[in-house]
């Protein structure tokens, strides 16, 4: 008779021990699940904060010259000469659209070209070759291709146009196209990828061409996608500073020619702000243009949100 | 952007100080002791830095750190009180074209830097005068005929407003005249190396340079009113393009301050170093 109740004791004092063990446990999930939570909170406030304070501090800086000049001398007026204290903007403002209108005229066409072959024409070998080659091109460093545009691109452009310099809106769009191509080139590829077979099939099932399957249902159907590869290029092309400072001229003038030295917004930010003293408005009218940049960039990205939101409506 | 600024600094501070510390270690006791921040002209900067190692050598308790950036940074830190010593290529003491004067600052000459005119190599064009020169900066003289050469287009190469280089090449070659930009033909560069590639591949361009610069085949000096660019005509003062480069200090230097400077304007170090760096000690212009 004793053995059982000796057999149960045990047994209660192994589910005794295994419930404070499974306690302890628990406690030290729930801790490290604090601990995880606590960290994750901090890593995206450390993020939200240093976003904060590039807005607060640009922003700051920026607004302080509207208590030395008036917006419209900022905005609409042409002549940026420091020295003689006239800060007008508005040819830098001009220059960057028509600099970020020229790349994308010229990346666009060809970058979804490429995505079309990429995704639909090429064999299984040429797309595992191309695909891996854009992902690098996305990665090599601004100033590399700033350097090529020097030594390769401009003296081509010379010997073609007939021009003593070549430094110019058309010399710098050659060189962002070049950079924004892959980007572009591979969200596109991604989102033709995306688009359902069976769109397809019952498109050829209604007798339709490869090419009228591409042009009159895929591309359609991917435009979406497409359309935020292209910004997502365009927020490159707008940021863009190293490469374009090396083959634009660097002159703070509006380009009345593809061929004509000038300079844009972030161009001309980097060229100055190393010799402008703190508190002059010279310096203010810099923070205000990398401010434009940045509201620039804020806006093409809210762009993007609002369609990637409708996509998943539809 | 100050914040920014100011994380730069005490970034190469940091780095510069430890090197600095190693560099010291070994040298004997010594009383001195204390820290200097030296900040601007990118152009001053390799005599600082050799400077700055001799020095902590004979001082091992000082530490120097120098960091280079815009001529204009370096009185503008003093200003601020973020360096001791700021260096610049112009006297920032008293008025120059497009900068104040900075109020309360010293001026320690600490050496001479020469300038040249600097032409791709195809130009044939080997002499130009301070009038041709302001001619073809202020774009009057647009063709290489107009001043003996072949018939072509000049290409104007200039340093953004700003810069130190410009600021006495303004002063010294053009007399005071004015650089005016062209819809053509023109194109402004933010750094001396950036000069010299934009000049060397070029063809037909005229630049100007800090004289040590001027290697290379890609590039020439030709001569400024009939004088040839060299060390040797701007000690006799034949060769009229060139600037001191001063340290700026808040008030008359003091303590290790006072003593680095006189270190750097000391005959050992300007007769030493300061040449093999290709400056050209200032002793050599009071003469």
């Amino acid at each position: 008779m004793g053995a059982p109740v000796h057999g149960l004791t045990a047994k209660t004092q192994t589910s005794l021990e295994e419930v404070k063990r499974n306690t302890k446990r628990h406690r030290r999930h729930l801790l490290g699940n604090s601990i995880s939570r606590y960290y994750f909170l901090f890593s995206i406030l450390a993020l939200c904060l240093v976003l904060g304070l590039v807005i607060v501090f640009i922003g700051k800086t920026a607004l302080l010259l509207f208590t030395r000049i008036s917006p419209q001398d900022f905005f609409f007026s042409f002549n940026w000469t420091p020295e003689e204290e006239a800060f007008g903007a508005a040819a830098f403002i001009v220059n960057t659209l028509s600099l970020t209108a020229l790349t994308l005229v010229i990346a666009v066409p060809i970058s979804v070209g490429m995505a079309v072959l990429c995704a639909e024409i090429a064999p299984n070998w040429l797309k595992s070759f191309i695909r891996p080659v854009l992902d690098l091109l996305v990665g090599i460093p601004s100033i590399v291709y700033g350097y090529l545009g020097l030594t390769v691109l401009l003296p081509f452009l010379r010997r073609v146009s007939g021009e003593g310099l070549g430094d110019g809106l058309l010399a710098a769009a050659l060189v962002l196209a070049l950079m924004v191509l892959p980007t572009i080139c591979r969200i596109s590829d991604d989102a033709i990828v995306a688009v359902p077979r069976k769109y397809r099939d019952a498109a050829y099932a209604l007798g339709s061409t490869r090419l009228q399957v591409i042009m009159r249902i895929v591309l359609p159907a991917a435009s979406r996608g497409i359309i935020s590869a292209v910004i997502l290029g365009m927020t490159r092309a707008v940021g863009e500073t190293m490469a374009v400072v090396m083959v634009i001229g660097n002159t703070p003038q509006l380009a009345k020619s593809l061929f004509a030295p000038t300079s844009v917004l972030t161009s001309n930010i980097v060229m100055q702000i190393s010799n402008v003293e703190f508190d002059s408005t010279w310096n203010y009218s810099l923070h205000m243009m990398a401010f434009l940049l940045l509201l620039i960039s804020f806006v093409l990205i809210l762009i993007i949100r609002l369609l990637g939101r409708k996509r998943r409506d539809a | 952007m100050k914040m920014f600024k100011k994380f730069t600094v005490t970034a190469l501070t940091a780095v510069i100080a430890v090197t600095a510390s190693f560099a010291g270690a070994a040298a004997a006791a010594d009383s001195l002791k204390g820290k200097i921040t030296v900040n601007g002209s990118t152009a001053l900067l390799p005599l600082t830095l050799q400077a700055a190692k001799e020095f902590q050598k004979l001082h091992p308790k000082v530490k120097i750190a120098a960091s280079g950036k815009g001529s204009v940074t370096g009185p503008q830190a003093v200003k601020k009180g973020i360096a001791d010593i700021g260096a610049c290529d112009w006297d920032a003491s008293i008025d120059v074209p497009g900068f104040k004067a900075f109020d309360g600052q010293v001026a320690n000459k600490v050496a001479v830097i020469p300038f040249a005119t600097i032409v791709n190599k195809n130009v044939g064009v080997d002499n130009l005068t301070t009038e041709q020169l302001k001619g073809i900066y202020a774009g009057k003289i647009t063709n290489w005929k107009e001043v003996g050469g072949s018939d072509a287009n000049i290409v104007v190469i200039t340093r953004a407003f700003g810069s130190g280089t410009r600021v006495n090449y303004q002063a010294k070659a053009l007399g005071g005249g004015d650089i005016v930009k062209k819809e053509k033909n023109y194109k402004e560069t933010g750094s001396s190396g950036d000069m010299k590639t934009a000049v060397g591949t070029t063809p037909n361009a005229i630049g100007y340079i800090d004289l040590v610069y001027v290697t290379g085949g890609d590039i020439k000096a030709v001569k400024f009113n009939g004088v040839e660019a060299n060390t040797d005509n701007v000690i006799n003062g034949s060769y009229k393009i060139w600037a001191y480069g001063y340290y700026m200090t808040k008030g008359q230097p003091t303590g290790a301050t006072k003593e680095f400077i006189e270190y750097v304007q000391s005959k050992k170090f300007q007769q030493g170093s300061l040449k093999k760096l290709k400056f050209i000690p200032i002793s050599a212009m009071q003469s």
